[in-house]
């Protein structure tokens, strides 16, 4: 599973900012009230709508791993960033080009964390319909911006 | 994945004449619009991760974007389950029902 599929390139400033969302969303991850935190009740929706009990179960059965499963990823899209506890050398050219490689299953795991973490951020932002936008709210071009990077990632994956 | 489901069983059935009843009621794994996640990553998850061809999971993507909901697969209860729970891995809300047919 360690063969290259997918080559990203982005910015070192862009590796930097990512790496810092992924990170704070690793700690959400690991907060132990995280399952009252309604971004994360958003990860682990019900799987049955009209059963309260049988939701309950599932999820009982079923939520903690997958947020183990979220940790993993958000592992993965930290180590292939190379930026798993290291800092960005201060030295380097921030608007240079990082050139990451990605294996299938890392690709499905960066896959997997850009969309939490839309899912998270639209949790926060309270966006609930298609056209819920500011704007004027920077967090929106987080928002975008990773919403562009995860459907660039897509395209290679499907063209792969 | 196996026992999620509890067994859906009623000590009261006469097994003969439950034999020649209509067969395992039938599960879906429907798949719900919402306003975050990607028309291409939706696609691109029903088409790997079911196995559809191109044209069948655009089909599918536009009806959960156009009707609020799809069904993307039918079978027993402990594999839609199976499957939810991957829709959920990849932050799709996705639910469990019996088939209404």
């Amino acid at each position: 599973m360690s063969e290259r599929v997918v080559v990203l390139e982005i910015s070192g400033l862009e590796a930097l900012h990512l790496a810092g969302i992924v990170g704070q969303f690793r700690d959400l991850l690991a907060d132990s009230r995280a399952g009252e935190d309604p971004a994360v009740e958003r990860l682990l929706p019900d799987a049955y709508p009209d059963d309260a009990a049988a939701s309950r179960e599932f999820r009982r059965l079923t939520g903690g791993d997958l947020l183990e499963r979220r940790s993993q990823d958000v592992a993965t899209v930290l180590h292939t960033l190379g930026l798993d506890g290291a800092d960005l050398d201060p030295e380097s050219d921030p608007d240079a080009t990082i050139a990451v490689a990605l294996g299938e299953t890392e690709a499905l795991a960066w896959m997997r964390t850009l969309s939490a973490l839309r899912l998270v951020m639209a949790t926060r932002l309270g966006i609930q319909n298609d056209d819920d936008h500011d704007p004027e709210d920077p967090r929106y071009g987080v928002y975008d911006w990773i919403g562009y990077r995860l459907d660039g990632l897509v395209a290679t994956l499907d063209r792969a | 994945m196996a026992g999620v489901a509890s067994p859906d069983l009623d000590l009261d059935v006469d097994l003969e004449t439950d034999l020649t009843a209509a067969p395992p009621a039938s599960w879906q794994t429907v798949v719900w619009n919402d306003p975050v996640n990607l028309m291409s990553y939706v696609t691109h998850i029903f088409r790997t991760y079911f196995g559809y061809d191109a044209a069948t999971a655009n089909r599918l993507m536009l009806a959960v974007h156009h009707d609020g909901h799809a069904v993307v697969a039918r079978g027993p209860r402990e594999v839609m389950e199976a499957h939810v729970q991957a829709m959920h891995d990849f932050g799709l809300w996705a639910t469990v029902r019996k088939d209404p047919a």
